[in-house]
């Protein structure tokens, strides 16, 4: 009984890196219905800054702040400046595109999306860089005789609050009914006076900050950080949103804690060989049966 | 509009034929290798050791009478598409003589595949899965050993020394990891088959995730008295860090693929230190006379010795390919191949003498089983 908590515990883990870095790739593709493929980028790139920030910042901010002072700001630094980079991607390589249809913009993504990686490994070198160990103090709790470490407490209470303050900004504020209406339609949505500009902005804010925070927690989790890391937990993050419902805030939330606890299930029961397979049978059985994803609407065609 | 066309074409014939004229006296060697990806460390220290080993050659006078080798290096990213890719580039060079190619089985069987279909040789350095040598191929050979070596030495080894009765496997699915895995766990069927150990734990980690908790998690329920994994230095780290994590105490041994320095970086010296692996001779433990030159020239340029093996292998191909040219005087493919297949016995390496069989594996390389110390250096153990 408690191995499978501690393998809930662990695929609940994994599971909120992939729904905070869903959200990202949901909220864009919402409002622009774009694919933005740099967002696994924005997620390697946070993890550095972060990364930087810790090692060499880390004598300064000792002194200045104190050891969760120099956490806070490192998580800070590394989402306000990624999200000052997905602004940049954004006004670049997007909106150039978007009068040209669907297909220039999702090369610009990609073309974006490698930009990123190559310059990533030009500035911190091809090799695998690790953040300091003992960030958190290495303390472990015993919960119904179950080992959880301190830190992926910290890491699941942050996930969870983060994605709690954005399904209330969404689903509560006058703000996040602008965001949900120039996603479900731009051009109405501009004509009844929402600013889409406002909301672009908004997206492509929030998104890579939120991709960044992910960024940094996965460097602390498991300390080894790689420019091509993006890659892999950009293709889990987006499969997790088109599991939930690509467009749906909460669907992606759910989307990547579906597929974190799926792929635990997948590996502990079936075989660590197989878990991708197993995951992916399911994504397909899923949009077989309901092509809009989990919590997708279901959108009348037009005939 | 003619008139740049013409001035743009003059330009190239002049630069062509200042190549060619250039290239008349330099002998080129390929080098294919991660140079940049997930095993960049290796591919860089391959890179470096080369540069050693030619300006060793090309000090004492070079070769094919007084002709400079010179070194040509195209990353394949530790991929196998980009090992293509790269094998692509490099064939289609016609002053490249032959290629030292690569590190990582799964990126050498493709890459092999075309150095076969055109002819050239290619000399791998990295690349043990057994099979690679099993495709009655002309122009492929290696100077590093093969995984059923290392699988019998576990087997003969390790359950004895650790006095473990069960065993667990885990490899990474690659060419190499599930190979000697294979190996692993057919040199073990003696002994399982009389009883006396038994593998309670078989299965694959992917290779470039991080999270391995939950197949860990399954190998500590199994509770196995020595967990050997067959993959790469990047999941390695990974992998005994969070073993030790959740509580995982039996003792790590990787495969000639696990532990080198980054991995004691990354893992830390207080999960890396304990940590065993089965390996070939490491530089530092090479004893011949050449060994010793070489490495005093490394470490005057790079600060200290190579971490790994694989560089020094590298060197030796480019060594043994220097020698095949001078000593046949030609540089034509076939001939070197021929040459390379059956004269060369017994020549002078690094590693110590190097010669092939006739399926181009290297004769004779011994293992050791390493045990990362307290100060994180890698130490031969008994």
């Amino acid at each position: 009984m408690q191995v499978i908590l501690e393998q809930l515990i662990n695929g609940l883990t994994i599971g909120s890196f992939y729904a905070l870095i869903a959200l990202g790739y949901t909220m864009v593709y919402g409002v622009l219905k774009l694919i933005n493929f740099a967002h696994g980028d924005f997620f390697t790139f946070g993890s550095y800054l972060g990364y930087t920030v810790l090692v060499f910042g880390a004598a300064f901010l000792t002194a200045h702040f104190g050891l969760w002072g120099v956490l806070s700001v490192a998580l800070l630094a590394a989402a306000i400046s990624i999200a000052i980079v997905g602004v940049i991607v954004e006004r670049l390589a997007y909106r150039p595109v978007y009068k040209a249809g669907r297909l220039p913009a999702v090369v610009s993504a990609l073309g974006a999306s490698i930009f990123i990686q190559n310059a990533i490994m030009v500035i911190w070198g091809p090799r695998f860089q690790a953040y300091p160990s003992e960030l958190i103090p290495n303390a472990h709790l015993e919960i119904y005789g179950i080992n959880i470490s301190l830190l992926q407490v910290i890491i699941l209470v942050m996930s969870f609050l983060l994605m709690g303050v954005l399904y209330f900004i969404v689903q509560k504020t006058t703000f996040g009914a602008a965001v949900r209406a120039t996603a479900h339609d731009r051009k109405t949505a501009a004509l009844m006076g929402i600013n889409i500009n406002k909301v672009i902005f908004f997206v492509f804010t929030l998104g890579p900050a939120l991709g960044a925070i992910t960024g940094v927690m996965v460097g602390m989790y498991y300390r080894q950080i790689s420019f091509t890391m993006g890659w892999n937990y950009g293709l889990k993050a987006f499969t997790a949103s088109v599991l939930g419902g690509i467009g749906n805030i909460p669907g992606a939330m759910v989307g990547g804690l579906i597929l974190g606890v799926l792929e635990m299930l997948g590996a502990a029961y079936i075989s660590a060989a197989w878990k991708d397979v197993f995951v992916f049978i399911i994504l397909i059985l899923v949009l077989i049966f309901r092509p809009t994803g989990l919590l997708g609407e279901k959108t009348a065609e037009k005939v | 509009m003619k008139k740049d066309v013409l001035a743009i074409c003059a330009l190239f014939l002049v630069i062509m034929a200042g190549t060619a004229i250039a290239a008349k006296d330099t002998v080129v060697i390929g080098l294919q290798g991660p140079i940049t990806g997930a095993w960049a460390y290796e591919g860089q220290m391959a890179k470096q050791s080369c540069e050693i080993a030619a300006d060793l050659i090309n000090k004492k006078g070079g070769i094919l009478g007084g002709k400079k080798v010179v070194l040509k290096v195209v990353d394949d990213a530790g991929e196998p598409k980009s090992g293509a890719l790269a094998a692509q580039k490099l064939v289609t060079q016609k002053d490249v003589v032959a290629v030292i190619s690569t590190y990582g089985s799964s990126v050498c069987e493709p890459a092999s595949n075309i150095y076969e279909k055109f002819k050239k040789v290619n000399i791998g350095y990295g690349v043990t899965a057994v099979r690679l040598t099993q495709r009655n191929f002309k122009y492929f050979f290696r100077t590093c050993g093969r995984d059923d070596s290392q699988g019998k030495f576990f087997a003969e080894y390790v359950p004895k020394k650790f006095n473990a009765k069960r065993i667990a496997i885990m490899h990474d699915n690659t060419a190499f990891g599930k190979g000697l895995a294979e190996d692993t766990k057919a040199a073990l069927a003696a002994m399982v088959k009389a009883g006396k150990v038994s593998i309670v734990y078989y299965d694959a980690i992917t290779p470039g995730e991080k999270d391995f908790k939950v197949p860990l998690t399954t190998l500590r329920e199994t509770k196995p008295d020595v967990w050997y994994f067959t993959g790469y230095y990047a999941e390695a780290a990974l992998l005994v860090t969070q073993a030790r994590d959740i509580g995982i105490t039996c003792p790590f041994v990787g495969g000639n693929a696990a532990i080198n320095d980054e991995f004691v970086k990354i893992a830390g010296l207080k999960v890396a230190t304990g940590c065993y692996m089965t390996n070939e001779p490491l530089p530092g433990d090479l004893p011949y006379p050449m060994a010793k030159e070489f490495l005093a020239a490394y470490k005057a340029k790079f600060g200290n010795i190579p971490s790994s093996p694989w560089p020094i292998y590298a060197a030796d191909a480019l060594n043994v390919i220097a020698y095949a040219v001078d000593k046949s005087g030609t540089t034509d493919s076939t001939k070197l191949a021929a040459f390379l297949r059956d004269q060369v016995n017994g020549v002078p390496g690094i590693t110590g003498p190097i010669g092939f069989t006739k399926d181009g594996d290297r004769e004779g390389v011994p293992f050791y089983l390493y045990k990362v110390d307290d100060s994180g250096k890698i130490v031969v153990t008994k």
